[in-house]
């Protein structure tokens, strides 16, 4: 292939991947000023997004398609900065998810959020680092991903994914300052999976 | 899905990204030789590591962690703090040496930043060559040939680790020890230049004459007589008594316009080239006297 199609083919590529993940994006307006992200996890109205973002008891959930939602807490989880929400809406196109187990180093990552209030904004980088994070209240270990994609208040609850536009991990700038810090998508399966009831 | 991914250059560029930090990673090192964050290094031998001068703050009691997580002893093999560069000697040869590239950067080229300041693994940042610079007078006192900078991010502890092309070859050594905390990268070639007389002599030989110059522009005559085009000579405006150039014979006025055979336009250059194998032995230095071109020996000194 030469040099220009493989270009046109990166840039093309990486324009359709940007697109499919937004469709799974929701803003979550939970506090009096700002939102955050959050992803679409099931077809039924189940979302994911941060804790800290759902700062009230009545956070409004608004669509890639501009539908606005009340939304129901199902649970959260401030350890790990997870909350989920349920709005009653269906046929929602879901976020696909990666195996993070899996994760390169180096690998291609995007980051898709609502940074300063732009919805839907999309930054790149690569995965820069896995680590593990020790936390007094509860006392656990968490693991955490880095990246240096450019992540900013708004950010909080949405995507990281890789380059197939699978998610990998949900951005969560409480916790890294001013580093990007994100939760492995397999942790934040298991925080699922225990309010869901499965396993 | 699968289907759909295999034809996903994305996806291709990203898993070449992912080698090629696995490829370099491989030759990249912790090194615990001050107090609190550790730093990182590059091996270029199986039991030699290059990293920037300014993370040596001990000279004993030094270790190196290496990426399979054993944890070797080193010793200080030399140190260069005017580029800020070191070299490690490992207690044992148990490391991959890394393969610089054999073409320089390229400004606008793909560049991972790579480091290694936790046991926790390896870590990167993507970036490209944003810019090309040098010569340049670093604020630790030495002259840098040549500098690349990057934007990618210079996480804490990335110094004396590498930064990398697409194929995980090292492009240089990075460093945010040399102009005040700005991140930039000293080019392989250059790196491994210096790390080779670092282990040779445990210092950077750097020559001098003994004189005080500034710069003046040849007249066309001049040039005639030298028998070549070269705009600018060194003025030779004051002689140190017992230097090298006193006993060489050089004198005030004389215009200094090549040493050892190479043209020398600015003092920049000539600081360049007193290096090496130069210092401590007889060269010859080329200045114009009364307009005519003239051969002087001088021994060059070592300035310690």
């Amino acid at each position: 292939m030469n040099t220009q199609a493989l270009v046109d083919d990166i840039t093309q590529t990486s324009a359709m991947v940007a697109e499919k993940v937004q469709r799974s994006l929701v803003i979550v307006q939970g506090r009096r000023f700002g939102a955050g992200a959050g992803i679409i996890w099931r077809k039924d109205g189940i979302i994911l997004t941060n804790n800290h973002v759902v700062n009230s008891h009545h956070p409004r959930v608004i669509l890639a398609d501009r539908g606005e939602y009340d939304a129901k807490i199902m649970g959260r989880d401030p350890g790990i900065d997870l909350a989920l929400l349920k709005i009653e809406a269906d046929d929602l196109p879901v976020a696909r998810i990666a195996d993070s187990h899996n994760l390169s180093i180096g690998q291609m990552v995007l980051a898709v959020g609502h940074p300063w209030g732009q919805p839907g904004y999309v930054t790149v980088g690569m995965l820069s680092s896995k680590s593990e994070l020790r936390l007094r209240h509860p006392n656990r270990v968490l693991s955490i991903i880095r990246t240096d994609a450019a992540l900013a208040p708004g950010n909080s609850g949405g995507p990281l994914v890789n380059a197939a536009g699978e998610v990998i991990g949900i951005n969560t700038m409480i916790i890294g300052g001013d580093q990007g810090v994100a939760i492995p998508i397999h942790v934040a399966e298991g925080f699922v999976d225990e309010i869901l009831g499965k396993r | 899905m699968k289907k759909e991914n295999e034809n996903n250059p994305l996806m291709a560029l990203s898993e070449a990204m992912a080698e090629a930090v696995a490829t370099a990673g491989r030759s990249t090192v912790l090194v615990n030789a001050r107090r609190r964050f550790p730093a990182s290094g590059v091996s270029f031998a199986p039991d030699l590591v290059l990293t920037a001068d300014h993370v040596i703050e001990r000279e004993d009691d030094i270790t190196v962690g290496m990426p399979d997580g054993k944890e070797l002893s080193a010793s200080l093999a030399g140190r260069d703090p005017g580029c800020d560069l070191a070299v490690l000697r490992l207690s044992q040869p148990l490391a991959t040496p890394a393969e610089p590239v054999s073409v320089e950067g390229r400004v606008g080229q793909l560049a991972i930043a790579l480091g290694r300041p936790t046991p926790e693994g390896i870590q990167a940042s993507l970036g490209i060559i944003s810019a090309i610079g040098g010569p340049v007078r670093t604020g630790r006192g030495g002259l840098l040939e040549r500098y690349l900078t990057t934007d990618a991010t210079p996480y804490p502890g990335f110094s004396g680790g590498p930064l990398i092309d697409a194929g995980g070859r090292i492009l240089g050594i990075n460093t945010s020890g040399l102009a005040r905390g700005t991140s930039l990268a000293i080019p392989a070639s250059l790196a491994w230049q210096t790390g080779e007389m670092l282990v040779k002599h445990g210092h950077i030989r750097r020559g001098y004459l003994g004189i005080r110059s500034q710069p003046v522009e040849l007249p066309t005559v001049a040039q005639k007589a030298l028998g070549r085009q070269q705009l600018t000579g060194l003025l030779l405006v004051g002689i140190e008594e017992d230097s090298p150039a006193a006993a060489g014979g050089l004198m005030i006025g004389d215009i200094l316009v090549g040493l050892a055979g190479e043209p020398i336009a600015d003092p920049d250059e000539l600081l360049t080239k007193l290096t090496g194998d130069l210092v401590g032995n007889s060269t010859q230095v080329e200045v114009l006297r009364g307009g005519q071109p003239l051969c002087v020996s001088v021994i060059v000194g070592d300035r310690k």
